[in-house]
């Protein structure tokens, strides 16, 4: 019923290929944008904003970085938290090398150098293939984090080996950095990640994402047809990794306000690809879903026990958690191995025809 | 041309200025390529039979190490943990498959990847929720594994060969040979290979998915047990272990995803090169610490010229 | 049906996990004292009797005094796992109500430093954090007492050196260290030192995933044959790192170990191949010490909590109890001068700043002889404690030295260059210039 198509004709190509072919979906994006750019900021506290706004847009991002390269091109990566982090020493060096720089244009700048890297890295993909490529993307995990902890170039040579975030302004405003109010930070980021997927939307949409697509499904059968392997393969790895690093900036420098090497150690790659997989690989929506899920959940869950009126030890509630988040994955990958982008896919087409299902 | 030196020149000449020292580097990387080969060993069994890369291989390790040295300390005697041991590693095999792997079957392989990750999860919590997180004393002595060290003096220095890791080195040895001979000589054991040669073919003959499952699982139980207790009598057993898993990943690479014989040359060959990486090249140049990356690297570069590893299998593609 | 099963499931979680928590309020009259503790993950080892010996000090002030001057101490955990991210989650989770921040991870720490002078809620970080955190004038908001890393460094040097440095000329030392920012703490001092006094210096990291497996790190150590190796380890490393030493036959009573690589749980998995290893300490476990004995009466015996078997004995429980300690005495302190019950971060501040462990204050606390006379000011959030060698003889930890004394003419200088360099870089950076020490 809400969701009736009825009466809603397409009279030109154009209209038919449009982003919201139904208008409810687009009355439905209007509602969440709403609720993001204005009830949320408005509502939430400090530790809201800290704990669950600001890093589920983040992994988010980090999130469709990834499902560019493995949801549309088909390329496993277990790397991703290396792009990131070298996203983020970029933006570190960028800003400390020309201090007065606008941070947006320090985050585009910030985001070649994991795109070059991501080239570099993604080259074995010419030959290698499936879970040998997989590992091989675990190769620059490992060496770039080693070069983060050895490189004190990268650090500016400081004693501990961590980097901190300055205080940045931007109109008179402080952006990043410890004076930096949550609210600026989550307009920011959100700002940044509307842009970056609105961007996504549209080029796997178009003629590259069809490209990744094609290699993505057979990249014999897609080289056959006249496309170069080569190109699309690469020009994935570096939009993934653009992407990635941007959000490893974010990451750094809106939320975090520090980093040490060892934040982007594997665990995050881990962390990232539960996301893709959980919202569903090759949907642009499924990165805010699984976000959601697998970064807003632990948080979530840690006050469950408060509300009830239980006091649980805080250690036995983290066994319990880790536990609880364990058999989530599993159980969410048995009720939908596509994830939870799917499951709103067959919602709506139930929705559409609701009340007259066949 | 200093640095040329440095890189083709100095470590060679190092090797040969102190050999004991270089017999002490390859006799640790032998020892440290051993306990690789045993957790590739694990992924390969698994992956054979089943196309499941099992992640959660470094967690059963832990998991193995702490429930032996748990019903140990429950006051069991030493011979009786280990068989408790094994029927909980048992246990945890059905259980896996059944509540994992069946209602997953023919799903793509990242989605039974990722499964295993969840696994992974669950068996971190779990065993932290029944074991606590101290770090815990294997069980050496009272499993009658020697604990001295045999010392040699060639060539005026010394080099030590601690007998747990002796005793580690035979004992891989033993498990590899009882399980080669059991793949290629019981019945069990050629159901396995066949279903890792085609499933629905070895399914028409009559092979059961489900127990050749639960029989693979609880192999790999077995060497993960194998695994902590070497590893733990090295350096006590702590959730620390798990992070092991990762040193196998370029065993596979290197040794292939199916291969048994890969996994053990590779896993030698991953031990030994990248400690001699690290003490001739690494160490002086690199500022160290080469080992968290030299055998992806090294892996990587092997698959560049043999894209299915050493001893893979080749890919015929077909559109 | 199976299909709305399907989504009533996924709809229930999602729904759980939007929701947007609100922090509970907690009654007027108590001090919430949260500590971001870590008894899970890869060093819970470690951390378990730690936050044992913290938990329990405040239960027994609970149990035998009713809580400070009559108001409850409310101590809570919020697990880390040793995970910054969970650390940053915790922190945002207590500040609003939270008296002090215990972040008990250098890690967490340089994340927290920076917004503690915006939330104004003071950092304790008992022996480890930050060395020029001491630098109390720039770090208003940090505390490091007794002894920051570099008079840890300092003293260890002093000891084998007999008291005089230069005596260390010609020699090696090299030093095992944890690659993060704890490990990699006192290098700068150890560099400044080496020019000073001609020894050389050469630091081997372990990476976080090679700490159980140091073999190549052992063999460059027996290459290079050093006189002394110093090991800034933790969790797992430590014990790695004693049994590669056995197997070097690198001599023990010449592996000395920070504060925080003393603890007998990690020496018990080597037992008597590691006697003879040494590790510096500002706590001396005292377990007949009248405030151990309250706490076995109070806490133990009455079966509040439970701790683990002979861990009563150990330097790390012990120390656990001393950290709290140090908490509540600057609470004693603020609530005496502001004449107030339930106090405020910024009261608390200026307790800490004010601290002072006198030989009469510490037998008071019943504590004698558990650890060294120091005393704050709100020029030094350290107090540069003293500490003594303790010695693992096989079973447990002994007293094996007199009091050492760090050398703090040498420290000062760098101490006071590395503080500015920080606020330099985190400009606009708050001093407090209203001290005039």
């Amino acid at each position: 019923m809400l969701y009736r198509t009825a009466g809603q004709f397409k009279t030109s190509y154009e209209a038919d290929f449009a982003l919201f072919p139904v208008r409810q979906d687009a009355l439905l994006l209007g509602v969440i944008l709403l609720f993001a750019w204005l009830i949320f900021p408005l509502t939430a506290s400090d530790f809201a904003f800290q704990t669950l706004l600001i890093p589920v847009l983040i992994y988010s991002l980090a999130s469709l970085g990834l499902n560019l390269l493995t949801g549309y091109a088909g390329q496993l990566s277990l790397g991703t938290a290396a792009f990131m982090g070298v996203g983020a020493y970029a933006c570190y060096k960028i800003t400390t090398i020309f201090p007065g720089i606008n941070l947006l244009v320090a985050l585009a700048l910030a985001g070649f150098f994991p795109a070059a890297i991501g080239i570099v890295f993604g080259l074995p993909s010419l030959r290698i293939k499936g879970f040998y490529l997989a590992i091989a993307t675990l190769a620059a995990q490992f060496f770039l984090v080693w070069l983060f902890e050895k490189w004190a170039w990268l650090y500016n040579y400081n004693t501990s080996g961590a980097i901190q975030v300055p205080n940045i302004r931007m109109f008179g405003v402080y952006v990043a950095g410890p004076q930096a109010a949550s609210i600026t930070q989550y307009y920011f980021v959100l700002f940044v990640v509307c842009l970056i997927t609105w961007f996504s939307i549209n080029i796997t949409r178009g003629r590259i994402g069809r490209i990744w697509k094609a290699v993505r499904d057979m990249d014999i059968a897609a080289e056959l047809v006249g496309i170069n392997l080569m190109r699309a393969k690469l020009s994935a790895f570096a939009i993934s990794s653009y992407v990635a690093g941007v959000s490893g900036a974010l990451f750094v420098f809106l939320w975090r306000g520090a980093a040490e090497p060892n934040l982007f150690d594997v665990q995050l790659s881990f962390r990232i690809l539960f996301i893709a997989i959980i919202g569903g690989l090759g949907s642009i929506l499924g990165n805010f879903l699984g976000a959601i899920l697998i970064v807003a959940l632990p948080v979530v869950l840690n006050w469950i026990p408060g509300l009830f009126g239980f006091s649980i030890e805080s250690a036995v509630l983290q066994h319990i958690n880790t536990m609880i988040i364990g058999a989530l994955i599993i159980f969410f990958l048995i009720v939908e191995p596509l994830g939870l982008a799917r499951l709103w896919g067959i919602a709506r087409e139930k929705l559409i025809l609701w009340p007259f299902p066949h | 041309m200093d640095l040329a030196y440095q890189i083709l020149v100095k470590p060679f000449s190092d090797m040969v200025s102190a050999p004991d020292f270089l017999m002490q580097v390859l006799w640790d990387g032998l020892v440290s390529g051993v306990l690789y080969a045993l957790i590739a060993l694990g992924f390969v069994l698994i992956f054979k039979s089943s196309r499941i890369f099992n992640f959660a291989q470094g967690i059963m390790v832990v998991f193995a190490a702490l429930t032996l040295v748990g019903f140990y300390q429950a006051g069991v005697p030493a011979w009786l943990a280990v068989l408790l041991t094994l029927a909980v590693m048992f246990v945890l095999a059905v259980a896996i498959e059944r509540v994992v792997l069946r209602p997953l079957v023919n799903q793509p392989d990242i989605i039974l990847f990722m499964a295993t990750i969840g696994i992974t999860y669950f068996l971190v919590g779990f065993g932290e929720f029944v074991f606590g997180g101290e770090n815990k004393v294997m069980i050496t002595e009272q499993l009658h594994i020697p604990t001295g060290t045999f010392e040699f003096k060639p060539f005026g220095g010394f080099v030590s060969i601690s007998q747990t890791d002796l005793t580690a080195v035979i004992g891989a040895g033993i498990l590899v040979t009882v399980l080669l001979v059991f793949l290629s000589r019981t019945k069990i054991g050629r159901a396995i290979r066949a279903l890792g040669d085609d499933h629905q073919a070895a399914l028409s003959v009559g092979i059961s998915l489900s127990m050749i499952w639960v029989i693979v699982w609880f192999i790999a139980g077995i060497i993960a047990l194998a695994t902590g207790i070497v590893w733990g009598a090295r350096a006590g057993v702590s959730f620390a272990l798990e992070v092991i898993a990762y040193k196998a990943l370029p065993v596979l690479m290197l040794g292939g995803l199916e291969s048994v014989l890969g996994a053990i040359v590779g896993g030698l060959a991953i031990g030994i090169f990248e400690k001699l990486f690290e003490i001739y090249w690494g160490q002086p140049l690199l500022g160290g610490n080469t080992e968290t990356w030299f055998a992806f690297v090294f892996a990587l570069i092997v698959l560049l010229f043999r894209p299915q590893g050493m001893f893979g299998e080749k890919i015929i593609e077909r559109v | 049906m199976r299909l709305f099963g399907k989504f009533a499931l996924v709809g229930a979680a999602m729904a759980v996990s939007t929701a947007l928590a609100i922090p509970a309020s907690l009654a007027e009259d108590s001090l919430y004292l949260p500590n971001l503790a870590y008894r899970t993950g890869p060093f819970a080892a470690t951390g378990i009797p730690l936050m044992d010996g913290q938990r329990d000090y405040i239960a027994m002030l609970n149990a035998r005094d009713g809580g400070l001057n009559g108001v409850k101490l409310n101590y809570d955990e919020c697990e880390t796992g040793y995970n910054t991210e969970k650390g940053v989650e915790c922190y945002e989770k207590t500040k609003d109500k939270a008296l002090v921040t215990q972040p008990w991870s250098t890690g967490i720490t340089l994340q927290v430093l920076p917004k503690s002078n915006v939330d104004k809620i003071p950092i304790l970080a008992p022996g480890y954090g930050f060395s020029p955190m001491a630098e109390g004038k720039i770090f208003q908001w940090a505390f490091n007492p007794p002894a920051s890393y570099w008079d840890g460094a300092s003293m260890i040097l002093k000891y084998i050196s007999g008291g005089n440095l230069d005596s260390l000329k010609g020699k090696k030392i090299v030093l095992l260290h944890l690659d993060a920012p704890y490990g990699k703490e006192p290098i700068p001092l150890f560099e400044d030192m080496a020019k000073k006094h001609g020894f050389t210096f050469l630091a081997i990291p372990v990476g976080v995933k090679e700490m159980q497996n140091q073999s190549a790190q052992w063999l460059q150590i027996r290459r290079e044959k050093p006189d002394y190796v110093l090991m800034w380890g933790w969790g797992a490393m430590n014990a790695g790192a004693a049994s590669e030493a056995v197997k070097t036959h690198f001599p023990m009573d010449h592996f000395i170990g920070i504060w925080w690589s003393g603890h007998d749980g990690d020496m018990k998995t080597v037992g008597e191949g590691g006697k003879g290893y040494k590790s510096i300490s500002w706590s001396v476990p005292v377990s007949d010490a009248p405030v151990m004995q309250d706490i076995k009466k109070y806490v133990l015996d009455a079966k509040v909590n439970t701790i683990g078997e002979g861990e009563f004995d150990w330097v790390f429980y012990q120390r656990g109890v001393l950290i709290s300690m140090f908490l509540t005495e600057g609470i004693k302190t603020a609530q005496e001068h502001f004449n107030a019950k339930v106090i405020t971060p910024e009261q608390l501040r200026w307790g800490l700043e004010n601290l002072n462990f006198d030989e009469a204050r510490i037998k008071a606390l019943g504590a004698d002889g558990m650890i060294a006379p120091f005393k704050t000011t709100c020029a030094d959030h350290a107090g540069h404690a003293g500490g003594w060698i303790l010695q693992w003889d096989g079973s447990k930890f002994v007293k094996a030295s007199d009091l050492l004394t760090a050398d703090r003419d040498a420290i000062v200088p760098l101490e006071q260059a590395k503080a500015k360099e920080y606020a330099e870089a985190n400009k606009p950076w708050p001093t407090n210039d209203e001290c005039k020490m």
